[in-house]
This record gives C-alpha cells, structure tokens and sequence, in this order.
C-alpha cells in the first residue's frame, strides 16, 4: 500500500517545477496571456517589413497618429497637429514625458533620426507614396517637429497612422547601415525571449505613457496551422485565437455555440474578392463579366462556405471607410439574367454541351487560387459549380502561393483571389497602388478603355488639396470600377476571436493587423 | 500464419476495379456537381453516403476516386514495368560498361529516399496528376531493373538460352521469347506487393495537393478537403481513408497469395 502511493507520487514530485511555472502565471488575476501566431515575430525593426510580423512590430512602436474605426485619427505620440498654408508642412507637438524602453526621451531629435534613417533607403519604401513625398524633417524645438513634403499630399496624415514604416525606436538603437541593433520602441510592450520556431514572449512596459497595461506578459507560440491552433485552444495551452484567418469558419462556429467560449467577430476590415481581368479572353467582354457578377450566389457562398462568419460584400470597399460610402450596390443573384446576358451578346449554349460558345470559341476562364488555402479552394470550388450552371467554364488553377502571386503580378488570369488591405491603406493607398503595373488591380483593370482616365483621377484624388474635389473623384473612381464589375467582391474580411470565456474582456483593434492586447482586461 | 486464399484477394479486387471502372454508370450524381443549399447532408436515399462540405454526393466522388487512383496505379505500374524490364534486361544481358553504368544510375536512385525524389521532381515537373505518376514511377523503377538484371543474369547461363544462342536466334528475340517469360511470375508478385505501397503515396501527395486538379474527386485530396471539417462530419475524411485502406489491403493480400503460389523459394520450402 505504502509502496503504492510512493510510486503515485513519484510522477507527481517530478512534475512539481513545472506546476509551480504554471500556478504562479495563473495565479493573480491570469498575468500572463498565452496567443499564438504561424511565425516567430521577426527581428522586429519598425522600419522594415517580412519577417517582421505586423501584430508585433505594433505592439512595440507606435505612431504620431492612430486611426480610429470609421475613417478618422487620434492623437498617440502627437498631441496636436496643422498643416501650413502651403499644404507641404505639418507641424507635430510631440506628447511630453514619453521615454523609450531604453530610458532615452522621445523628443523632436528623435523623430527626425528615425526619419532620416527612413529617408535613406528609400527603395525599401516605393509601394508607399508618402515616403517619396517627404522632403525632410526638422526639430523646431524640443518637442516640435515639421514634416516637409515635396506637394500637397491629403492622405500623408493617414499613412502615418500605418503600422510602418513610420514609426519610431529610440535612436541610440538605429544603426548607420540601416539595422537595428535591438527592438526599443515606446510601445505599451517590450520584447522579452525569442525562440525560433517555439515562441515569443512579450513583458509590460512599465513606465508606459498609457498607463501599464493589465496584462504582465503576453507569450506567442508559433503555430501553424489552424487546425493544431483550434485543438491548443480547446485544451487550454493557449487562451486566445485572434485574426482573419487563425481559425477556419466551420471550427469558429464550434466554438461559438460552446459555452466554455466566448466568441466576437469584429466590423469590416477589408474585403475578399476576385479580380476579374478585362484585359483576357473571355473577361474582356464586359457582358461576360457582368454574367459572373449577377450569376455568382454571393449570399450562398457566405451562407455555406464562410459559415456567416463575414458579412457578404457588394463593393470593392465596405461604406465604414473614408470616400466608400456611396451608396453602390452589388447587381442581385439572378441565374436567368446572366444566362439572357450571355446570350444577347452571342455566347450560345449547343444541345448536350455545358460551356457556351461564340464563333467556335468556348466560354472557358482561368480560375486561379492558394492550392494550400482551403477556404480559398472551397470558394473556388462552389463559383465553379455556379458558372457552369450559366454556361461559363472554369478552369481551376490551385498553385502555391508564391506561383499565384506571380499570376497576380503577370496578369496571366482570368479570376485571381485578392484581398484589399483594410483601414488605414483602404481606399487611397490601394487605389495608388492600382496604378502599379505589379498589381492585380492594374492588370485587372488594363482593358478598360477608361484605364488612363482610372490612372489620372487616382493622382488628383491623392494629391487635390480641395476636400470637395477629392471626394467627387473618389465617387468617379469608384463607381466606375463598380460599374465595369473588374472585381467581384464575395465578402469583408473580418477579425475574429475566440478565448475562454473566464479569460475576461478582449477588444477589437482599430485596424486589420493591430491586437489590443495592452486593452485586454482579464478577469479577477 | 495461414494466409488468405488467393480466390478471395482476386475477388477483393475485383470488386474495387470494378466500382473504378464503372464508376460513370453506377455513380448516382456528377460527382463535381456543387449545391451548397445541400451541404454536410447525413445519409439518405438521394445520397446514400451523404454530402460533403460543398454539397456533392460522398459515394459518387468515392467511386470516381477509385477511378482516378486505379487509373493512375495502372499508369504508375506500367511506367516502372517497361523502365525497369528495359534497364534490366540491357544491362543483364549486355554486361560490361553498360552495365556499370546503367547500374550506377540504379544506385544513385536508391539512395535518395522515394518520397523526397518525387517531391523534387514534382517541384521540377509541376503539379497534376500525369506529373505525380511520372515522378512515383521514376522514383521506384530501379528495384525492378536490379531484380531483373539479377534475373537475367543468371538466365543467360542456363542451357535453354545457351542453346537458343547457339542456334543462332538474335539476342532481343531471346529476351522476347526466352527472359521476358521467365521473368513475369517474379515481377506480378514484387508489383502486387507495390501497388498497394505507389497506392499511398500517390494519396500522400495529392493530400498535400499536388495530384488532381480539383474539382475531380481523389481519395487523398478528399481527406485533405475534408480535413477543417473533421469534427463537425468525420465521415468526409473517415469514407476516404476507409477506401484507401481497403485497396492498400486488397492489393498486399492479392501480392502475399500470389507470392505465395508463384516465388520458387517458397515452393521449394513447401515441398
């Protein structure tokens, strides 16, 4: 007997260090917060991009100016902002008493050495315009500094808020040939342990200007794979699943109706959609393309392949963005309405054929997607099934990523899945970038006879100083891509999350990329 | 062990290349026809296996799954046959250089594990269900040249053969008439313990989605699909895998029973 209980607690003596690790993280008020993410969180540089993860990069650095849901900005480093006459300068007064992680003063020195050090290497930065726009910064004093631009340019402000490139590390870590030489930022987090492969933890700041955060640490593991995320969180090795896609839909609603779960999907971000090439056989046809936009069922591929997960989107941006709210809508679901499309514009359907055919030429498109992405798969799966039912064939092109990128690139498609990029990028840094010919949105929109007009009123709503004509453009902009139906868009990406339900409370963040998590309040 | 009867491995599979063959008249539903209004159904008289997540019928995408797994086995089989008899066969028969070479060429073969050498030539070839064939096939011919060379060598001493030489008959109608024979009997049963194993990776590598190209219906890429909707409906990746286990199994029973009537060394035990 006595031998018995012995060997018992034999196992139970060694696992003794451990159970004192976990007691103590989830003792006081759960002080330690376990996430995970597919990769390690980079060398987290503010500056730079891939590998830096973006979740990470803002949780350490922050901005002169946040955005704030709905299209408008906050004060964050800066307390008060103008724009000089000219359009060309803004003054910035910086909030006073902020320190970097490092003891160094945030201070007018110090937002001119980061910008500097930007300004640099400015080929890192060409897809964003306002980094060719800036002429200089300059201190005016301790805690004033004025950004020279080389024109007029409205969204500068917005671009800001970005999660980089700018934004700030304490200058003593900038190094002369463009690296950082540690993550200091002035962040409500600094970095604590790096494990490639395994995880990243996370420490309070405790001096931060906002007041510490509630959480004491927040550890990232590195996972994958949804699936080995989903089943984590279901045993308790980690509390919170938090993104777009961390989860897939069909495992997002398990969680939802259990009870030991809380779950919340956040407003729209961005949106999913396909990119239709008018510059291609079939789809330079706008009758064709006004087919797969009235003969796709929307409401069912949200209904059955998103799980209602993601509200169905009708436009290329939802109306909770700046210039979107327009008024657009998406042409209802109507199969016999595509059909009498397709076949006033001579694309006939023979007896005992499936595809339609135009002086001999089938109605055949290239479909393209992530082969790897099931949702993607299984959305294009299921638009297939509903353009063979008008007489449209599709071809199923599911590649690796860095193949369906180049197509994207190439305009070698004939749908291609994209994304926008979501607040604060949506509408006018998207709308900029349309104008690259390295875009999907470019080569989408290549056969348009209007493109050069697109191309045209995309500069004047960037760079017009009057508010009114700007926002005239964006409706043109806007309504014309709407009408000419080059995107169809399926849906608005959301963010969702799902944690235990004692974990407490955990808010939505502003932007697609940012977790609050110095917002999060757990419960105790 | 008594093993099992070789009747009842035939019949086994039979009755799957049957289901394959016939699959376009025995299906009850186009097997890519999506409806999604009808997803993730339980079984019922429409659709006697159920739905799956995009709401095609289950047996129908099974029976046409076998299609294109058998179709492809059948491809895979015929592809190592002709390379593996042809390398063999030459470097048995013509000995010397050719034979170094050729054998050399086996080897380096051989030391790459099969699965990294038919990603790799995948990655070279691209994806697609005639790519996965010809890179399976490439990466398993050369136990078969070596178990034929073996084989031929020690043919060409017998006396038959002597004599046929002798009688001046040509050196490829020997092997037509004389080796290729000889050798059949010890290929069927190599290539019936095989075809269960090209069975697997062949389902292997299209889970990781580099076979057929959806929406046509294979049973590794079925379990794959299936794969986020394990626990909501875990017959969508249990069907699957029950076919494929069921095949691997019919085809290493079908090499065992054949082994076990055709391997001379086993008869001779036997006696």
């Amino acid at each position: 007997m006595l031998r018995r209980s012995l060997l018992r607690a034999l196992p139970a003596l060694t696992a003794l260090p451990a159970l004192a690790r976990t007691a103590g993280a989830a003792a006081p008020a759960r002080s330690t917060l376990r996430f995970s993410w597919p990769a390690n969180a980079g060398p987290l540089h503010p500056h730079l991009y891939a590998p830096n993860q973006m979740y990470a990069q803002a949780m350490l650095y922050e901005p002169l100016l946040r955005y704030v849901e709905g299209g408008q900005l906050a004060p964050a480093l800066a307390t008060a902002w103008r724009a000089e006459p000219d359009g060309r300068g803004h003054v910035f007064t910086l909030r006073p008493g902020v320190r970097f992680t490092d003891g160094a003063p945030f201070d007018a020195a110090a937002v001119v050495a980061n910008i500097r050090a930007l300004l640099a290497r400015p080929e890192r930065h060409d897809w964003l315009a306002l980094v060719a726009q800036i002429e200089d910064a300059e201190a005016l004093g301790p805690g004033t500094v004025r950004l020279r631009l080389r024109g007029p340019y409205p969204p500068a402000l917005m671009e800001l808020a970005l999660i980089r490139p700018l934004r700030f590390a304490s200058p003593a870590v900038l190094r002369p040939d463009g690296g950082i030489s540690a993550p200091i930022g002035t962040g409500p987090w600094m970095l604590a342990e790096t494990r490639p492969g395994q995880h990243d933890l996370f420490r309070r700041n405790p001096h931060y200007w906002g007041g510490p955060p509630a959480l004491e640490q927040v550890l990232v593991r590195v996972a994958a794979d949804s699936n080995t995320r989903a089943l984590a969180l279901e045993a308790g090795e980690i509390d919170l699943a938090y993104g777009t896609d961390q989860l897939d839909a069909d495992t997002f609603r398990r969680f939802a109706a259990d009870r030991r779960f809380t779950t919340a999907v956040s407003p729209p971000l961005a949106t999913r959609l396909l990119a239709v090439n008018s510059a291609r056989f079939p789809t330079d046809a706008p009758a064709v393309r006004h087919a797969i936009a009235r003969g796709v069922d929307r409401a069912a591929l949200v209904r059955h392949v998103l799980l209602d997960t993601e509200p169905a989107a009708g436009t290329l941006f939802p109306e909770n963005f700046p210039h979107a709210d327009l008024g657009l809508r998406a042409p209802d679901f109507d199969r016999a309405a595509a059909a009498a499309l397709l076949e006033q514009a001579g694309w006939h359907l023979a007896p005992g054929e499936r595809v339609r055919r135009r002086a001999g030429r089938a109605l055949v498109l290239d479909l393209c997607f992530t082969g790897s992405d099931a949702l993607q798969k299984s959305l294009a799966e299921a638009i297939q099934g509903d353009l063979a039912r008008i007489g449209i064939g599709a071809r199923l092109l599911g590649e690796d990523s860095a193949t369906c990128l180049g197509r994207q690139k190439s305009g070698d498609f004939g749908l291609i899945f994209a994304e926008t990029w979501g607040a604060p990028y949506d509408p006018h840094a998207f709308l900029a970038a349309m104008r690259q010919p390295a875009h999907a949105d470019y080569q989408a929109q290549r056969g348009l006879p209007m493109k050069d007009e697109i191309d045209r009123r995309i500069g004047a709503a960037l760079a017009g100083t009057d508010e009114a004509a700007r926002a005239e453009e964006y409706r043109w902009l806007l309504t014309t891509l709407h009408e000419q139906a080059v995107y169809f868009p399926i849906s608005f990406l959301t963010n969702k999350l799902v944690h235990r339900a004692d974990l407490g409370t955990v808010p939505f963040g502003d932007t697609r990329y940012e977790i609050p998590f110095d917002r999060i309040l757990p419960r105790g | 062990m008594r093993r099992l009867p070789l009747p009842l491995a035939l019949g086994l599979v039979a009755l799957l290349l049957g289901a394959a063959l016939l699959a376009p008249w025995i299906a009850p539903h186009d097997p890519a026809a999506t409806d999604l209004a009808r997803r993730l159904l339980p079984p019922s008289a429409a659709h006697w296996l159920g739905t799956d997540h995009l709401g095609r019928d289950l047996l129908s995408r099974l029976l046409w799954g076998a299609r294109a797994s058998f179709g492809a086995v059948a491809a895979i089989l015929a592809l190592v046959l002709a390379l593996g008899c042809a390398v063999g066969m030459l470097a048995g028969m013509l000995g010397g250089v050719v034979d170094a070479v050729l054998m050399r060429l086996c080897d380096a073969f051989m030391t790459v594990p099969t699965l990294v050498l038919a990603l790799f030539m995948i990655g070279a070839l691209g994806t697609g269900l005639g790519n996965v064939v010809v890179a399976i096939a490439l990466s398993h011919w050369a136990w078969y040249a070596r178990l034929v060379r073996g084989l031929t060598l020690s043919l060409r001493q017998r006396d038959h053969i002597l004599a046929a030489r002798v009688a001046g008959l040509s050196r490829l109608a020997i092997l037509r008439r004389h080796v290729l024979p000889a050798l059949a009997g010890q290929l069927a049963v190599l290539a019936s313990l095989d075809l269960g194993h090209w069975m697997l990776h062949l389902a292997g590598l299209s889970f990781l989605g580099l076979g057929v190209a959806p929406p046509a219906p294979e049973w590794g890429i079925m379990i794959n699909d299936a794969r986020p909707f394990f626990r909501s409906a875990p017959m969508l990746v249990l069907l699957p895998g029950a076919a494929i286990l069921l095949t691997v199994l019919a085809f290493n029973l079908l090499g065992d029973a054949l082994r076990d009537r055709l391997d001379p060394a086993l008869r001779e035990h036997a006696h």
